[in-house]
């Protein structure tokens, strides 16, 4: 395998048995990582046998170089958590002009999450057309479907704002043939795992049960829930769906909502276990701490992106 | 900005919290009259001290989250964030089918009856609905203690022996005479509203007349109930209290909590809205958002765009005379945009020329229904209204031929073809008129001169 492959060959997909096929992609010059407008057409063009595309299994995703070619992680790494952000404020974004509900939004981010995670860094996947891809399979995932028309049309939209919307043309089509590719790459990488368990299920019964322990007056006044509700959404920026159950992101999102208004739970001190504890056992306040503080980094990532 | 709710998170956060505040929201104008330079201390408005040794533990995370709050402020403290009040509004039930109903909450954290007494008495509110087992049955009302809530706050007060008296005035009677009491039996379960609170003595009034339940739960019943209509909510906190599992085991265990679409369902029984979601990250105010950035709006250009390329390749077709091709672009238009009204146009044209003059009007309605300034559509339909209208008078159908013209005429009165033929076919119909109407009068001098008899007479009548 050579070390440095062509400039037109992005993608090196390599088979466990050896056998690898070379992925052509087209990026317009000089659109480096936006988006789909550069789009990535695959094609197989190149292969042993005559495995075509449709016949792939066992794949690895890997790029060109080397392992351990980067030595030095913290300049790449805050520029993709950078990126990261970036798209995944894109999803959700795209996410509400599709319509979509949000646990399919959460999904989707958390398969893009999962799928940058899964691939050595740095990879030379297109991140929006990722995002795309991601937004297709989670409407897919969630049951509510959306069509590749829409999510092209909002993206195409978002990245060029104030444009007209696609003709009909090859590049259309091609547009679409990417994400589907993309789509089928993407549950390959996941091992075909796309289903999660969200904190919004946990997150809106543990409300309910806020709500009928205080007094109504006070929980009229206070939207914790709405606070709550958006620290939770907004938590996707980052990767904690990654990192921590999702009762316990659920808590530590509830826990911070309180706090910014200073409500407090009824009998808090009087209790013989505290709340959180009750709604999930193996919980601790340190734990708890550690989430809002991971929390709170991705707001400050907010400021520093705007 | 909401005064308060600041109070609120000031009291419990410090003066550090002030100072954040200040310099973080500098220069946004609602803060400044809120937060005189000079600055009111923090007063804490939810009763009884801190004690200190607790403030102090809390401090040092909390810089952290006292520069997100500062930061956040304007927008955690906005008015426009308040919950839907109309959510609590909708009925009480609890079905299990669409979420877990919960034990109440204070039954898992194991909160002393003191506390749960105090705050059930500062918390229970006139027209809540409460059920109980009658302990004791006297002559100016029954006692009943008890063992759970309806509606309102759900808390766990079966063993806290907390009694209501409902006096005999608020029993409704189920019999014209006799004692209404008599109908009751000590042990039997009582569902009632609250009618009167003494906090102070912690003493309880209840009814059982329904204009004591607020409107939205007017169709409680209320009296006696059965063992089985008891709330699911106490049903399982009995449970709970004899297995103790946790929390989270009845959560996983109930099937509610299984249902696709419980996140919907809560979403609406807390006031959160699913299609502008609120959010704390600046870029992602869904208010900011442009209505024509939106999936549906862009569908709707693109598709008005497409088919006017097919319509556009359908005219060429049409103007060399290929008319089979022209009428397949047309109708693919149609399909891409079902209300494209130059397809429309274009289509009805293609029908007219090819005689299908019912059609062709058909199309030019709808293009006019949704688009009635089109000239083309108006022109065009007027054309083809008068001339189905010569068809028809050709066919002697001729008050049908009439409707068309006066129809066109109303589309464009300055249509000069319409108005010549409605003149014309009126002359026609004056003539016909006039023939029917002397045909008339002819026969009936000849039923005149039958009837005397005048035979000979009636024929020259009737030949003349």
């Amino acid at each position: 395998m050579e070390r440095k492959a062509p400039t037109t060959w992005k993608w090196l997909w390599v088979h466990h048995d050896g056998a690898a096929f070379a992925v052509q992609s087209r990026l317009h010059p000089g659109t480096g990582h936006r988006g789909p407008s550069g789009g990535l057409s695959l094609k197989l063009v190149h292969g042993e046998g005559s495995r075509r595309r449709g016949l792939l299994t066992g794949w690895q995703c890997g790029t060109m170089e080397p392992d351990g070619a980067s030595s030095d992680q913290t300049e790449p790494r805050s520029a993709e958590n950078k990126t990261h952000f970036k798209v995944t404020r894109f999803i959700m974004e795209a996410g509400v002009k599709l319509g979509l509900r949000p646990i399919p939004v959460a999904t989707a981010c958390t398969i893009y999450h999962r799928f940058f995670q899964a691939t050595v860094a740095p990879a030379p996947y297109d991140p929006y057309l990722v995002a795309m891809a991601a937004l297709y399979l989670a409407g897919k995932v969630e049951e509510q479907h959306l069509r590749t028309r829409d999510i092209i049309n909002v993206s195409h939209r978002y990245l060029h704002p104030q444009s007209e919307p696609l003709e009909l043309d090859s590049h259309f089509w091609e547009l679409r043939d990417s994400i589907v590719q993309c789509e089928l790459l993407m549950l390959r990488v996941l091992g075909f795992r796309v289903s999660f368990q969200h904190p919004h299920k946990y997150l809106l019964h543990y409300l309910l049960s806020l709500k009928q322990w205080t007094n109504r007056h006070s929980w009229e006044r206070t939207p914790v829930s709405a606070a709550a509700w958006a620290l939770l959404q907004d938590s996707y920026h980052g990767g904690l769906c990654l990192r921590y159950l999702p009762q316990h992101v659920a808590v530590a999102v509830l826990h911070l909502a309180l706090q910014c208004y200073g409500a407090e739970v009824p009998a808090h001190t009087e209790a013989e276990r505290p709340w959180w504890e009750v709604f999930s056992e193996d919980l601790t306040k340190a734990q708890i701490d550690q989430i809002v503080l991971d929390l709170i980094q991705i707001y400050t990532l907010d400021a520093e992106i705007s | 900005m909401d005064r308060d709710l600041l109070r609120q998170a000031l009291g419990c956060h410090g003066p550090a919290l002030l100072s954040l505040l200040r310099t973080e929201q500098r220069d946004n104008p609602d803060f400044r009259g809120l937060l005189p330079p000079g600055g009111p201390s923090p007063e804490s408005l939810r009763g009884g001290p801190h004690p200190p040794a607790a403030r102090k533990e809390r401090r040092i995370d909390n810089i952290e989250i006292q520069h997100f709050i500062a930061k956040k402020a304007d927008l955690l403290f906005a008015l426009s964030w308040k919950p839907n009040a109309s959510a609590d509004l909708e009925s009480n039930e609890e079905n299990e089918d669409y979420y877990a109903v919960m034990p109440p909450l204070e039954q898992f954290m194991e909160v002393p009856s003191e506390d749960r007494r105090e705050l059930f008495f500062r918390d229970i509110e006139r027209g809540d609905v409460v059920i109980g087992r009658i302990s004791s049955i006297r002559e100016f009302g029954f006692f009943m203690v008890l063992i759970c809530l309806g509606s309102g706050v759900i808390r766990e007060i079966s063993q806290l022996e907390i009694t209501a008296l409902c006096p005999l005035r608020d029993v409704p009677s189920h019999s014209s005479h006799g004692d209404p009491l008599s109908y009751y039996q000590t042990g039997d379960i009582i569902q009632a509203a609250i009618k009167d609170i003494d906090r102070y003595h912690e003493k309880l009034t209840v009814s059982l007349h329904s204009s004591a339940l607020p409107p939205n739960l007017a169709n409680t019943k209320l009296g006696v109930i059965s063992s089985e209509e008891l709330p699911l909510h106490y049903r399982r906190s009995v449970e709970v209290a004899s297995t103790s599992e946790t929390y989270e085991k009845v959560l996983h265990h109930s099937l509610g909590f299984a249902n696709p679409s419980v996140v919907e369902f809560l979403l609406g029984k807390l006031g959160l809205s699913e299609s502008s979601p609120p959010s704390l990250m600046r870029g992602l105010q869904s208010k900011n958002f442009n209505e024509e950035d939106f999936a549906f709006a862009l569908r709707k250009k693109q598709s008005a765009s497409w088919a006017l390329k097919c319509v556009k390749i359908g005219v060429d077709y049409f103007k060399v005379g290929r008319h089979v091709e022209a009428m397949n672009e047309y109708n693919k238009a149609l399909e891409i945009d079902a209300q494209n009204v130059e397809a429309l146009v274009a289509r009805g044209a293609l029908y007219a020329t090819k005689e299908s003059l019912n059609k062709a009007i058909d199309d030019f309605e709808v293009a006019l229904e949704n688009c009635p300034t089109h000239r083309n559509a108006r022109k065009y339909l007027c054309q083809t209204l008068v001339e189905r209208g010569g068809q028809l008078e050709e066919e002697d159908k001729l008050l049908n031929a009439e409707s068309y013209y006066k129809k066109a005429l109303t589309l464009d009165e300055t249509f000069k073809e319409a108005e010549d033929a409605l003149l014309k076919l009126h002359k026609h119909m004056q003539v016909i008129l006039y023939f029917l109407l002397t045909l008339f009068i002819k026969i009936q001098a000849l039923i005149k001169t039958v009837g005397s008899g005048k035979l000979f007479t009636g024929y020259c009548v009737l030949f003349l």
